[in-house]
């Protein structure tokens, strides 16, 4: 039965694609940690830690997770990862604004354009949010959008033609937003701001995969299933995965802290 | 065997092909998970040496301090020719520790009869000799987040079976893929917490130590269509989300917090398409809240 299946070669290029990424990934983890452990302490003191460890599991102590220790980042980086996460906020704003404009969108799907709005005002709290943050910790709000993906946008813009294309240019700068508040969350210096970036990147995560969803069903020439409620009957069994690819949510398209900091 | 498909000339059967896609994948994904987990523990091994050894000479300072005490203490019974006092007062102090290490013991006890079974890991691997629990500080948040993510394995697995039963009626194809899918991915939470757990030599959580498991059983037990087991995967998926985002804010371990970030937004995702399954706005929140997080006095062990 097996040697009788079509191999499906998109999936199968995808699957590829997928099992690179887990890989790079992988290698990525791997040599920052070794790197890391290049660069650490001589020998004597990773024995020393060894024994530490052992003395502070019979405390109680938070052995493996270490003792309260103040992350790398400091006020400064928090501002500027702050105002690249606006930056990239007022970009999505400004996307989906347009988008909303579009005659095939505004003509189009009602559920796509009632999407778009909402997710306008979901970007645009977001952005006040983390400006808010920024010049509480004495910075400059950042009221311009990412450079680097507006230039993307930018080159991206004369190709938008179908509801398609904007669901996939949305889905590139959700994906950059949960990627980069993922990483973030590990950047800031302070519990609250762990928590403010590791609030909004589910929300952005689940953009997305409600995006990825929709671009299934537009794909699989089902757009009048992209309704809500949604007839789930009908719903292709891919419907049910394709908006979750990842069981870790990857950080290697994170921009970095400064890419969208106020110069 | 020669299969031309899609411009590809390939050596083997298309089947075998498969076979080894979905092996590779399988792999990947039983062995990432550990060791992402185990990669960032040992980074932050590394990084936090120096805090370890300043918590090591805090700690050799407040013994050294409690020793000049004990002693000043005991230069001050016997000066004061008190020697049978100061057994006295020993045997006293002996006594205080004893009940302080108890505490903990008998609260454990008592809750890990609420699990009633539903546990794989006994009480006696993950207590202290003196009945502690074993899981404390940031270990705890990691523990309770082990077992919210069985809880969810488990939940996805009791409804695949009743369907497969035709015990929820029809089920959407749809449906049953997310449910193995986002399974899949627990039990890959799962086991990067537990390699997270052993590695800091403690047992492993492979049940659900959570006092309100048996709830949860019970309100698994009652539902009868997809729609009610949708509504409360739902539930175990928001709360899991926030959990993660209070873990992020509570937790003191770079490791600790790092995979928490990077499950949150993917329970976050289960999330949004199971509203959108059961007819209801996917994403309705401008930010995540805590709301709904399991709080660590939930766990059992």
């Amino acid at each position: 039965m097996m040697a009788e299946e079509l191999i499906d070669t998109r999936l199968l290029e995808e699957l590829t694609e997928q099992s690179q990424d887990l890989n790079s990934d992988a290698v990525r983890i791997t040599r920052e940690a070794l790197a890391e452990y290049a660069q650490g302490e001589p020998e004597p003191r990773r024995r020393r830690w060894r024994r530490g460890s052992v003395l502070a599991g019979a405390a109680g102590g938070a052995v493996l997770l270490g003792a309260a220790r103040a992350a790398a980042a400091g006020p400064s980086d928090d501002i500027m990862a702050l105002q690249t996460a606006a930056s990239i906020e007022n970009l999505a704003v400004t996307v989906y604004t347009t988008a909303a404009g579009l005659p095939f969108i505004k003509g189009g799907n009602a559920t796509v354009a009632a999407f778009i709005a909402k997710t306008t005002t979901q970007h645009t709290a977001h952005a006040q949010a983390f400006n808010a943050a920024a010049t509480q910790a004495g910075g400059k709000a950042q009221t311009a959008a990412n450079p680097k993906y507006a230039a993307v946008v930018q080159q991206m813009l004369p190709s938008i033609k179908t509801p398609a294309d904007v669901v996939k240019l949305a889905i590139t700068l959700e994906d950059v937003a949960a990627e980069t508040y993922t990483a973030n969350v590990s950047q800031v210096s302070t519990p609250a701001l762990r928590k403010l970036f590791g609030s909004v990147a589910p929300v952005e995560a689940q953009h997305r995969a409600t995006l990825l969803a929709v671009q299934a069903l537009l794909a699989g020439g089902a757009p009048q299933l992209i309704t809500i409620p949604t007839d789930a009957a009908k719903l292709p069994s891919a419907a049910g995965s394709v908006g979750f690819p990842d069981s870790f949510y990857p950080t290697k398209n994170a921009s970095p802290i400064s890419e969208g900091a106020v110069k | 065997m020669s299969t031309v498909n899609g411009g590809w000339e390939l050596p083997i059967s298309e089947g075998e092909l498969s076979r080894m896609t979905r092996d590779l994948d399988q792999a990947h994904r039983e062995y990432l998970p550990s060791m992402y987990a185990a990669a960032n523990d040992l980074s932050e091994q590394l990084r936090d040496s120096d805090a370890l050894a300043q918590a090591q000479a805090q700690a050799q300072a407040q013994a050294q301090e409690e020793r000049q005490r004990v002693a000043s203490r005991r230069r001050f019974l016997v000066g004061a020719g008190g020697a049978a006092a100061a057994l006295a007062l020993a045997a006293c102090s002996s006594s205080k520790s004893t009940k302080a290490a108890a505490a903990p013991g008998s609260t454990t006890g008592a809750a890990s009869s609420g699990s009633s079974g539903s546990s794989g890991t006994t009480p006696s691997t993950s207590t202290s000799s003196s009945g502690a629990s074993v899981y404390t500080g940031d270990l705890k948040v990691v523990a309770l987040a082990t077992a919210l993510e069985n809880q969810a394995v488990g939940a996805y697995t009791a409804a695949l079976a009743a369907a497969k039963a035709g015990k929820l009626g029809t089920v959407p194809p749809a449906v049953g893929t997310f449910a193995s899918t986002a399974m899949s991915q627990h039990a890959d939470h799962a086991k990067a917490w537990n390699a997270v757990l052993t590695g800091a030599n403690v047992p492993a959580i492979t049940g659900v130590p959570l006092s309100n498991q048996p709830a949860t059983l019970s309100a698994l037990g009652a539902v009868t269509d997809v729609g009610g087991v949708a509504k409360l995967a739902l539930q175990l998926e928001d709360q899991a989300a926030q959990t993660y985002l209070f873990a992020v804010a509570n937790v003191t371990s770079p490791g600790g917090i790092a995979t928490a970030a990077s499950i949150a937004p993917v329970e976050a995702m289960h999330a949004a398409i199971l509203n959108f399954v059961i007819g209801q706005y996917p994403v309705p929140d401008d930010f995540l809240s805590t709301t709904m997080a399991a709080s660590p006095t939930l766990l059992t062990v």
